[in-house]
């Protein structure tokens, strides 16, 4: 067997490639999620936001009950 | 994106379009899905570029204290969601005499069917195709002979809202705002785009099907505003209007065939949502558990997976049983809920999509960031506006001078 016989029994088709990557991207996404992301430190202002988020969902579920309350008597 | 059209939200376009006509409306739908599909293309691209859920990725991110806030919102909202996903279905078939329980029965059945495949392709194209059938509704509208020519000033010419800002017109506002932007897509969307594998390649096709299902849903969500006109032409009584009510009052207009399309169209929106939303619970809870949570896996390695989708499924089930709910008023209120929880889903969203240390260069550019800070500030503002109308009913009025 000549050099480039050898070479050329290596070579994949491009099915193939797309078939052997196919099969192992599921372990590879597996892989990377078991890295875990490091924690993000929230600003001053990331928190204001969030918390005002907070109140005004808590305020506003408030007035939905009230409406549910005022609609039914 | 079909999966949004759910048995509520299709309940609000047809409320819509019996109260109010088209003139506001078409448009207003119209930006609506524009706000859905700005969003959805974020969670596509979060979670290709971080192979994790929605749920995963704030808990990593933020830390459980923020997590779990997030959580309670998707649980409450889900949960209240699927309560009115299952209102649909027993509505729609109470129109061929089906009884409730043998609808809650059948939507079981199938949801246990369609997740058997332990495959998210099968699960998906099943799902797709059961979705297919939303587009029902655009032949209905054509029963309905829609006054073309009035379509298109809608179109052109955007039509104040009818009776001004009041309590009723601020609540149908936000019930179609929850009916296409709500935080349960922003969660299963990206937990689907994980479990489907996709990677930064795949990115174009995702927001290719993100447009596709966009405007195939705007396409079925205009048409049913459409269907219902005529309720709101011919001055036809829509304030107690029950589910099913719409197509037997839609029946002198389009027929019984038409009627009975209508109801089916009603019975698919409600199934489709009804195994997406179950879904959503399910991918959340694993995430979060850090149990196996895929459609991928056979029920033996995902019995916690399978379990929160059944068992969510099936106590929704029981509680849609219990006789006179006022099921569009339900159905209505459950929108609003979503809409007034979408601003810190969203705000979230925003931050993580815009985090480069996760993102790399895949981070939002300047012009989504906009759109979505706009849409943001939309949503946030519609609520303040529901909030007073309901504390002070009469201010819009005395505002305005009426």
């Amino acid at each position: 067997m000549t050099g480039k016989e050898h070479e050329h029994q290596h070579e994949f088709s491009i099915e193939q490639t797309i078939l052997v990557l196919s099969a192992l991207e599921r372990d590879q996404l597996t892989g990377g999620k078991k890295q875990r992301l490091p924690r993000r430190h929230l600003k001053g202002l990331e928190v204001i936001i969030l918390w005002s988020l907070r109140v005004y969902l808590l305020f506003m579920m408030a007035v939905v009950v009230y409406q549910i309350w005022s609609g039914a008597r | 994106m079909l999966g949004e059209n759910d048995g509520p939200s299709m309940l609000s376009y047809a409320a819509t379009g019996a109260k109010f006509g088209i003139g506001f409306f078409i448009p207003f739908i119209l930006l609506t899905f524009l706000m859905a599909i700005v969003v959805q293309e974020m969670t596509v691209r979060l979670g290709a570029a971080t192979h994790r859920g929605h749920a995963e990725l704030i808990f990593e991110r933020f830390g459980p204290f923020w997590g779990w806030f997030s959580m309670i919102d998707l649980g409450i909202g889900n949960f209240l969601t699927l309560i009115t996903e299952f209102i649909a279905i027993r509505a729609g078939l109470s129109f061929f005499g089906v009884p409730p329980w043998l609808a809650m029965l059948g939507t079981l059945v199938l949801l246990y069917t369609a997740l058997m495949s332990h495959r998210y392709w099968t699960w998906e194209r099943l799902t797709m195709a059961i979705a297919a059938f939303n587009l029902i509704f655009i032949p209905v509208a054509l029963m309905a002979h829609p006054h073309w020519d009035a379509v298109g000033k809608a179109l052109l010419v955007w039509k104040p809202l009818p009776g001004g800002l009041t309590k009723d017109t601020l609540l149908i506002v936000l019930a179609d705002i929850g009916a296409t932007v709500t935080p349960w897509m922003i969660f299963f969307q990206q937990s689907a785009t994980v479990d489907k594998g996709l990677t930064r390649p795949d990115i174009p096709f995702g927001r290719i099907d993100t447009i596709i299902g966009g405007v195939l849903a705007a396409a079925a969500a205009i048409a049913v505003l459409l269907a219902t006109a005529p309720l709101f032409a011919l001055h036809m009584t829509a304030a107690n209007y029950q589910a099913a009510e719409f197509a037997q009052a839609l029946e002198p207009v389009i027929g019984h065939a038409g009627a009975a399309l209508f109801a089916l169209g009603i019975v698919e929106a409600g199934i489709v949502a009804a195994v997406t939303i179950s879904t959503s619970s399910a991918y959340a809870f694993g995430e979060v558990a850090g149990l196996p949570h895929s459609l991928n896996i056979p029920f033996k390695e995902g019995k916690s997976f399978y379990g929160v989708l059944f068992a969510c499924a099936a106590v929704v089930a029981g509680i849609v049983l219990i006789p006179s709910l006022p099921l569009v008023y339900v159905v209505l209120v459950v929108n609003v809920i979503a809409v007034l929880a979408m601003p810190p889903a969203l705000v979230f969203l925003f931050m993580l999509v815009n985090d480069r240390e996760i993102m790399g260069d895949l981070v939002s550019p300047l012009w989504a960031n906009i759109l979505a800070g706009i849409i943001v500030l939309l949503l946030t503002a519609a609520g303040i506006l529901f909030g007073i109308s309901v504390i002070a009913p009469n201010i819009f009025a005395a505002l305005s001078g009426r």
